[in-house]
């Protein structure tokens, strides 16, 4: 893709206000408050984007890779099997750092609302940022049909800059890896180096 | 992504507290990150400027900020007590841009906002962000001490991302520097703000 037309970097100054901004909302409204807020504001961006079509599932991987589809707006796809996806990087490594450097460790609630998240929702999220990133994507693939049908997206895995690692309980995850198509030994792999293992499926 | 999704929490904000309730959220941030930056003390203003040149201030956490050696700003004595800095780019114009090619289109929360501040606070804003903007430096420049003395933070010029440009002109008055200087300076800088001894004399402050 040329420069010009992929994604500008943002000030990471922004994330870091961004962040103090969701602490401060939670002096407010509490830990539950917080993390409606988030789940709201998740579905609110996803909402927002358009809708999206097409012919047939190699397509839609097509668009992934190459950053064209929604999905792809905020991180860098790769498939590893038709239905598994990777996510190498977190996109909010680059804040995280930042805010570790200039202002200290994270605040204790971003991992309170995580385990709120964790309890109510899906056990997957280690920080705060990852129940923003898991319910925008859970509402981006329900606007795209992929030859006439739906996309269901599922988490499978997230892991933390820091190498904290969420997924599923045992009775849970392994019929979710056989969905995505990959082994228990695979995932183990793709977490070595990678932010997140998700899943896309027609609905 | 959280930058962009910001928007999204800023639209749900002004439901919830009013746009009135979003500005002082955003003031209140800028409270509690300057808080959390802690002192600085440097010998003179030389050794300051060579800092923030550096990116070792706290000023610094926004981005490149340039320190304009050649506008110095003088107290009733002529003695230096104070510089303009600026940066090239706003900080916040690469979301609004991201925002525009992941959404499609900026939120209009952010003009709500800053239309908001501009009637009620200081009439300087160009988008949300410089809400929280203003009062963070404000606020760090408590913080910060040039030979001893602390620092007082005025923002004095702001370029939006379509262009337009505000100067306020009851802070250009403070400082007793040309109105027209800070113009000119719009045509490099998307923000220009000037860093002065608190307490100086100074020869159009009040």
């Amino acid at each position: 893709m040329p420069a010009e037309t992929r994604m500008p970097e943002c000030n990471p100054f922004v994330e870091i206000a961004t962040a103090l901004f969701l602490e401060d909302l939670a002096t407010k409204v509490g830990v539950p408050g917080l993390n409606n807020y988030l789940v709201s504001l998740a579905k609110n961006l996803g909402t927002a984007m358009p809708k999206e079509e097409y012919a047939s599932w190699p397509e839609f991987l097509g668009a992934l890779v190459s950053g064209q589809s929604i999905l792809a707006t905020f991180e860098d796809v790769q498939p590893v099997t038709e239905h598994c996806m990777t996510t190498a990087r977190s996109p909010f490594d680059r804040a995280w750092r930042e805010y570790a450097k200039r202002v200290g460790s994270f605040a204790p609630v971003h991992k309170e609302v995580a385990d709120y998240f964790n309890a109510k929702a899906r056990p997957t999220a280690v920080t705060s940022v990852h129940i923003v990133l898991h319910t925008f994507r859970e509402t981006a693939a329900a606007r795209i049909h992929v030859g006439g049908k739906g996309v269901r997206y599922e988490t499978l895995a997230t892991a933390w800059v820091d190498g904290t690692v969420m997924m599923p309980p045992e009775d849970r995850l392994d019929p979710l890896l056989a969905r995505a198509g990959i082994s228990h030994t695979k995932l183990g792999m793709l977490l070595r180096n990678h932010a997140d293992v998700w899943i896309l499926e027609p609905a | 992504m959280l930058d962009v999704a910001l928007a999204s929490l800023i639209e749900d904000m002004i439901e919830k507290a009013g746009a009135d309730g979003v500005v002082e959220f955003w003031q209140r941030v800028g409270d509690a990150l300057a808080s959390r930056m802690g002192k600085e003390a440097y010998l003179g203003w030389t050794s300051f400027n060579v800092a923030v040149r550096e990116g070792r201030t706290a000023f610094s956490i926004e981005g490149d900020v340039t320190p304009l050696t050649d506008m110095a700003i003088t107290d009733v004595d002529g003695d230096v007590v104070g510089y303009l800095y600026a940066m090239k780019q706003c900080c916040y114009v690469p979301t609004i841009f991201r925002t525009r090619y992941a959404v499609g289109r900026m939120s209009p929360a952010d003009a709500v906002v800053m239309e908001e501040y501009n009637a009620n606070v200081h009439n300087i804003a160009v988008c949300n962000f410089c809400v929280f903007h203003e009062r963070f430096r404000e606020e760090i420049a408590k913080n910060v001490t040039v030979s001893g003395n602390p620092l007082v933070s005025y923002l004095l010029a702001t370029r939006g991302w379509s262009g337009e440009t505000k100067i306020s002109l009851k802070n250009v008055a403070m400082v007793n520097i040309n109105e027209e200087h800070v113009r000119a300076l719009l045509r490099n800088y998307e923000c220009v703000y000037a860093l002065v001894m608190r307490g100086a004399r100074l020869k159009g402050g009040r």
